[in-house]
C-alpha cells in the first residue's frame, strides 16, 4: 500500500473547561501555518462562551444564577445554555431519569422554554458537567467549519470531535497504571470517556450494575451526544441501552 | 492514511475494538517558546531574555501571597515594541499523575493573564514520571523547534485529565511577574 503524501497539521493546546482543549487542524493549499495556527483561536473563542454560560464555578453563569435563585423564579439564558438544557430535558426523558442534570437534587424541578429558564423545586441545581464539554466541542467545530476550514479536530481531555478529511488514531488514556492503548480511529464523528469507578470525578459513580468495567467510552455523530450517553451507559451498566441505536451511537466499557 | 470508503455510510468509523496491548507512552510538541511569544504579542518586534533572581526576603513576601514559588531564579522573556514593554512570556512546567506538561503564559503591563498556551504534553507509561532522569529528557526542547506532527495524528481519550496543576502553576507565574515588576527587576 503506497503511503500518501501526509498533510501539514497544525496543533494548538490550552487549558480551558477544567481540562486541556486541544485543536488541530489539517493544512490546506491556500492558508499557511501561521494562518492555521490563528485559525485555531476560533475554536478557542467558542469554547469559552460556552464555559462562561456553563460553569457552576462562573458566579455570572446561567447555572450558576440558576442555582443561587429562589423556587418560582426564572432567568434568560444565552442561546448555548438553552440548546444544552433542552438536549438534557430529552436525554432525562428518553433515559428514563438516568441522565439528570440535576445529580439527583430535583430532576423535574426546572424547566425551559425558549431562552426561558423556570426554577420549580427550590432543591433543584444544575451540574452540565456531563454534557456542557461536548457541547462546547462542537460549538468549537461549528465555529471551524463556519470560517471555511476544511479539517481537523477538537479534543477537550477526551470528548473529541473530527471534522472533514481529519481521521484520527484513538488512544485511550490508562487511568490507573498511566500510558495510553491504542483503540481505533475517528472519522467525521465524536468520542468520549468516562469514569464510573469508585472515587472517580463522574458524578454518576453510584451505578447498580459495575462490573469489572470501570470505562465506557461512546462514538456518536455529535460530541453533545457522546458526552452525555457514556453517563447513560456508566449509571445503567448497559453497554447495548437503547438510546445509542436512536442516537447512530455505539459504547464500549472497558 | 483510511479514507471513509463512502461518505454516505455510517459517521463513525471505528474500526477495532479496545485492545488490552500494553500501554504505550504518548507525546505532542505545540509551539517552541518563541512561536508562543510571537502567537501572545503579535505586536512585538522583539523579545528580550531576563533572568529574574528573588533574595529570600523576596521569597517570603510571595509566599505570604500563598504562592509555593518553586524557585528564586525565573526566565521572563520581555515583549517589545519600539522598545516600550508590552507584556511578559514566562515558561514553566508541571507534572500531574501521568502527565508531563509545558506552557507559556503571557502576563500584560496591567498584570494580567494574557493568554496560555500549552508548549508540549507528555503522558508517561507510569511511575517513571516522578523520576527526574525521566523528566530530564526534555530540559531544554521548550527552546528549540518542535516536532511538527505529521501523519501521526494520533488523541487522547481519558476520562481525569485535570488541568488545574496549569492552573496553579499560572498563578505562580501571574506573582512572580507582579512581584518582578514591583521591586524594579524587569526594568
Amino acid at each position: 500500500m503506497s503511503a500518501p503524501a501526509s498533510p501539514r497539521v497544525v496543533r494548538r493546546a490550552r487549558p480551558l473547561l477544567g481540562t486541556l482543549v486541544e485543536v488541530g487542524l489539517l493544512g490546506e493549499a491556500a492558508r499557511d501555518d501561521g494562518a492555521l495556527l490563528a485559525a485555531c483561536e476560533l475554536a478557542f473563542d467558542a469554547i469559552a462562551v460556552v464555559q462562561r454560560c456553563l460553569s457552576r464555578f462562573d458566579d455570572a453563569s446561567d447555572i450558576a444564577r440558576f442555582n443561587a435563585m429562589a423556587a418560582g423564579a426564572w432567568l434568560d439564558v444565552q442561546p448555548d445554555t438553552a440548546i444544552v438544557l433542552s438536549a438534557a430535558r430529552r436525554l432525562l426523558i428518553d433515559s428514563d431519569g438516568v441522565f439528570d442534570v440535576s445529580l439527583g437534587s430535583a430532576p423535574t424541578g426546572w424547566i425551559v422554554r425558549e431562552q426561558r429558564l423556570h426554577k420549580l423545586h427550590a432543591d433543584a441545581r444544575l451540574d452540565l458537567g456531563g454534557i456542557g464539554k461536548g457541547h462546547a466541542v462542537d460549538r468549537a467545530v461549528q465555529a471551524l467549519r463556519g470560517s471555511g476550514l476544511a479539517a481537523g479536530w477538537v479534543n477537550a481531555g477526551g470528548d473529541l470531535r473530527s471534522f472533514g478529511a481529519a481521521v484520527v488514531e484513538l488512544k485511550l488514556r490508562d487511568e490507573q497504571r498511566g500510558g495510553v492503548v491504542d483503540f481505533g480511529r475517528l472519522h467525521d464523528g465524536a468520542f468520549a470517556t468516562s469514569c464510573f469507578a469508585a472515587g472517580a470525578r463522574s458524578r454518576l459513580s453510584a451505578s447498580q450494575n459495575v462490573s469489572t468495567h470501570s470505562h465506557v467510552s461512546v462514538a456518536a455523530p455529535s460530541c453533545l451526544l457522546a458526552d452525555a450517553l457514556t453517563k447513560v451507559v456508566a449509571a445503567s451498566g448497559d453497554a447495548a441501552h437503547p438510546l445509542l441505536a436512536r442516537a447512530n451511537a455505539r459504547a464500549w466499557l472497558h | 492514511m483510511d479514507r471513509a470508503a463512502d461518505a454516505s455510510s455510517l459517521v463513525v468509523t471505528l474500526v477495532t475494538a479496545v485492545a488490552l496491548a500494553p500501554t504505550s507512552a504518548f507525546a505532542v510538541d505545540y509551539l517552541s517558546a518563541d512561536e508562543a511569544a510571537k502567537l501572545m504579542f503579535p505586536q512585538a518586534d522583539r523579545f528580550e531574555a531576563r533572568t529574574v533572581a528573588f533574595d529570600a526576603e523576596q521569597l517570603q513576601r510571595l509566599q505570604a501571597a500563598g504562592v509555593l514559588p518553586r524557585s528564586a531564579r525565573w526566565q521572563v522573556r520581555v515583549a517589545l515594541r519600539d522598545g516600550a514593554t508590552l507584556g511578559y512570556v514566562v515558561v514553566d512546567d508541571v507534572i500531574g499523575k501521568f502527565e508531563l506538561i509545558s506552557y507559556a503564559v503571557g502576563v500584560g503591563v496591567d498584570g494580567a493573564v494574557r493568554q496560555i498556551e500549552v508548549l508540549s504534553y507528555r503522558e508517561s507509561h507510569g511511575a517513571e514520571i516522578r523520576l527526574p532522569a525521566w523528566r530530564r529528557q526534555f530540559v531544554g526542547k521548550d527552546a528549540s523547534a518542535p516536532l511538527r506532527v505529521g501523519d501521526d495524528i494520533a488523541n487522547i481519550s481519558g476520562a481525569t485529565l485535570s488541568c488545574s496543576h496549569v492552573t496553579e502553576g499560572v498563578r505562580r507565574i501571574v506573582a512572580v511577574i507582579g512581584l518582578a515588576r514591583q521591586v524594579g527587576a524587569l526594568g
